[in-house]
């Protein structure tokens, strides 16, 4: 991980409320799948750095990409953001998604703007023996616009919104548990709203399916980097924590309190 | 090359610059980034005799120019920091100074008799207003920091006592006087602020705690004018922080008496913030003209 200054090259609304910006960093990084940006606000007001899932990282150009959606005072200044504009960051960090070598059928599960960890996954293992179905909800067909570039990298791609305004109505989850008995996946990564992640959880476990299922999570974060103790979350055993942003932000799913 | 050397209670910093407690951990992570040995000194995440597992989540909150925290005293107890963390700290050749917290007089005297002689120098946390049980209760009154530093002091015989005030108080001018009888070696000052934020749609306080700690750039002037003002109450050197982000932020505090000054929220901000106040107080003391940090201290001009 590294304090960098990095150059806006592009901050673009792809759905209503949600950007795309891109960033060129001054020096290479060494990045996996899965990891975030802390990325400051551009703005002395504002302290706290916002963590952002990395979308992509383009070695030849040393340019990185991140969609946020417009929350609060902090991304809507983000979105203000123009071509040449400087901004601070601490960049990669947390552990990411690992795919092991045997886990050949990947079923990736997102709901809102968890949608795009998980496209970092397709990006990095984009030409390899990997095959993926990615099952992807959100709230209605305004927000849909986001899983275009989910479409062309994997094998089959389910969609549904809460409302039933594009796709199925229903759930990513659903989708999946729907899919599951074709999809047969020999690991599952997941991330997206906490309900979302807890009906997973139930789900696996009412259905008996014990394929090795990780999510990455998302807390405050104070310093980003593992040593504030800010962001932590409980063991499934209650009796400790750990540190979304270091020794997360992806666990296993049985691995931590949801 | 200005002279950055400081002395405080005989221990001898590299440069008045150190990190604040619960923002820096136990410099690992920081290490990470930039090799923690230009640093001063490091003061250490808030240590207990037991482990603790700290408040709920939100723990942290922003406002403008400020953050709020409510950590509550996560930490792997002071037994396991001995065994797994002062060895790497002792190995960057900085000033380790250990900060303890306790809920009770017995606590604060058992945790710094088990520290004695293995740090270089204990700060004592009198003021942490987020565990309710503890903390808050010794760091408001005179008498009971008066108690409080008398039997952390009479606890140790080698390390020397640093008294961390609460800026929840009537008076900080008789808290630091009330420490300095206590036999405190030095006063460091300002813990955090208490404060609150609440969500309006949800009519909700973003803390799960509640309320938190509020720190960070916009508190810097009420810091300043608190470590002036304990720095005309005792004769005891004062450590100063609140709010630092640079240079001459840091050189405020050490114009209102300030041996030397410690570094928090800043370190959220940019991560490299700590090296490049170093850096930037070299810069200026050379622009200036002056040769070593100790002649600005304590050169305030009134009138
Ligand atoms: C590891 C990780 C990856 C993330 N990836 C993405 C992503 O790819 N795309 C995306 O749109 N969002 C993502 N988020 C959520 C994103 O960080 C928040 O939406 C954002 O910080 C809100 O900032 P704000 O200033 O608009 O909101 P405000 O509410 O004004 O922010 C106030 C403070 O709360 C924090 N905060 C508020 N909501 C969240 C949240 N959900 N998670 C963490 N901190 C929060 C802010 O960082 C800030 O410190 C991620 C969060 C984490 C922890
Ligand atoms: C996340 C966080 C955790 C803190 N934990 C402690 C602690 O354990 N003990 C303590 O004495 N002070 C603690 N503090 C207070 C800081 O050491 C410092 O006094 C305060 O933040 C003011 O300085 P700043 O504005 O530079 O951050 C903490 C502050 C923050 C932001
Ligand atoms: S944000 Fe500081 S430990 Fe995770």
């Amino acid at each position: 991980m590294r304090e960098l200054i990095v150059k806006v090259v592009g901050n673009e609304e792809i759905a209503p409320g949600i950007y795309e910006i891109e960033f060129r960093l001054p020096e290479d990084i060494n990045f996996r799948c899965g990891q975030f940006v802390n990325l400051s606000v551009g703005d002395g007001g504002h302290l706290l750095r916002r963590p952002f899932a990395i979308l992509f990282y383009d070695r030849a150009t040393h340019t990185a990409g991140v969609c946020y959606q417009v929350k609060g005072a902090g991304t809507k200044l983000l979105s203000e953001k123009k071509d040449g504009d400087e901004l601070t960051c601490v960049i990669p960090l947390g552990n990411g998604f690992v795919l092991r070598e045997e886990e050949k059928r990947v079923a990736l599960i997102g709901g809102g703007v968890g949608v795009f960890p998980l496209l970092s996954v397709l990006g990095q293992y984009h030409d390899s023996d990997k095959h993926f179905r990615c099952y992807m909800g959100f709230r209605n067909a305004s927000y849909v616009n986001t899983f275009g570039q989910f479409d062309h990298r994997s094998d089959a791609l389910f969609v549904a919104t809460d409302d039933g305004s594009f796709g199925r109505k229903g759930t990513a989850v659903s989708e999946f548990f729907a899919d599951f008995e074709q999809a047969k996946p020999d690991v599952i990564f997941a991330c997206g709203p906490i309900p979302m992640l807890r009906a997973l959880k139930s789900g696996l476990a009412e259905r008996n399916i014990h394929t090795p299922c990780y999510v990455s999570l998302e807390e405050r974060m104070g310093c980003g980097i593992g040593a504030c103790l800010v962001c932590v979350c409980h063991k499934a055993n209650g009796q400790a924590n750990v540190r979304v942003c270091k020794d997360g932000p992806v666990f296993e799913i049985g691995e931590v309190e949801i | 090359m200005a002279n950055l050397h400081t002395q405080i209670c005989g221990v001898s910093f590299s440069n008045p610059v150190i990190a604040a407690s619960g923002t820096f951990g136990f410099g690992r992570e920081f290490n990470e980034v930039y090799d923690i040995s230009v640093l001063g000194g490091i003061s250490t995440k808030g240590l207990t005799l037991e482990a603790r597992l700290g408040n709920p989540t939100p723990r942290i909150a922003e406002g403008h120019g400020v953050i709020l925290n409510a950590v509550g005293l996560q930490n792997p107890g002071v037994e396991k920091f001995i065994a797994d963390d002062l060895p790497f700290l002792r190995s960057k050749g900085i000033v380790v100074i250990a900060n303890v917290a306790g809920k009770t007089l017995e606590d604060y005297a058992e945790i710094c008799r088990r520290l004695d002689g293995l740090v270089d120098m204990i700060e004592l946390n009198i003021s942490c207003p987020n565990v309710k049980c503890g903390g808050m209760a010794f760091g408001i009154y005179p008498e009971s920091v008066e108690q409080v530093t008398s039997v952390a002091k009479g606890a140790m015989a080698r390390t020397p006592l640093i008294v961390k005030l609460s800026p929840n108080v009537a008076s900080i001018a008789e808290n630091a006087q009330a420490a300095e009888r206590g036999g405190a070696d030095c006063i460091s000052l300002i813990n955090t602020i208490t404060g609150m934020v609440i969500d309006v749609e949800k009519r909700k306080p973003i803390l799960a705690n509640v309320t938190g700690g509020v720190s960070g750039a916009g508190i810097k002037p009420i810091a300043v004018r608190m470590t002036y003002e304990a720095c005309k109450a005792v004769k005891i050197p004062v450590i100063g922080m609140g709010g630092i982000t640079c240079a001459e932020d840091a050189l405020e505090f050490i114009i209102a008496g300030a041996h030397a000054v410690q570094v928090g929220t800043a370190n959220f901000t940019d991560t490299l913030a700590m090296p490049k106040i170093i850096a930037g107080l070299n810069d200026w003391l050379d622009a200036h003209g002056v040769a070593d940090i100790a002649m600005l201290r304590g050169t305030l001009k009134i009138g």
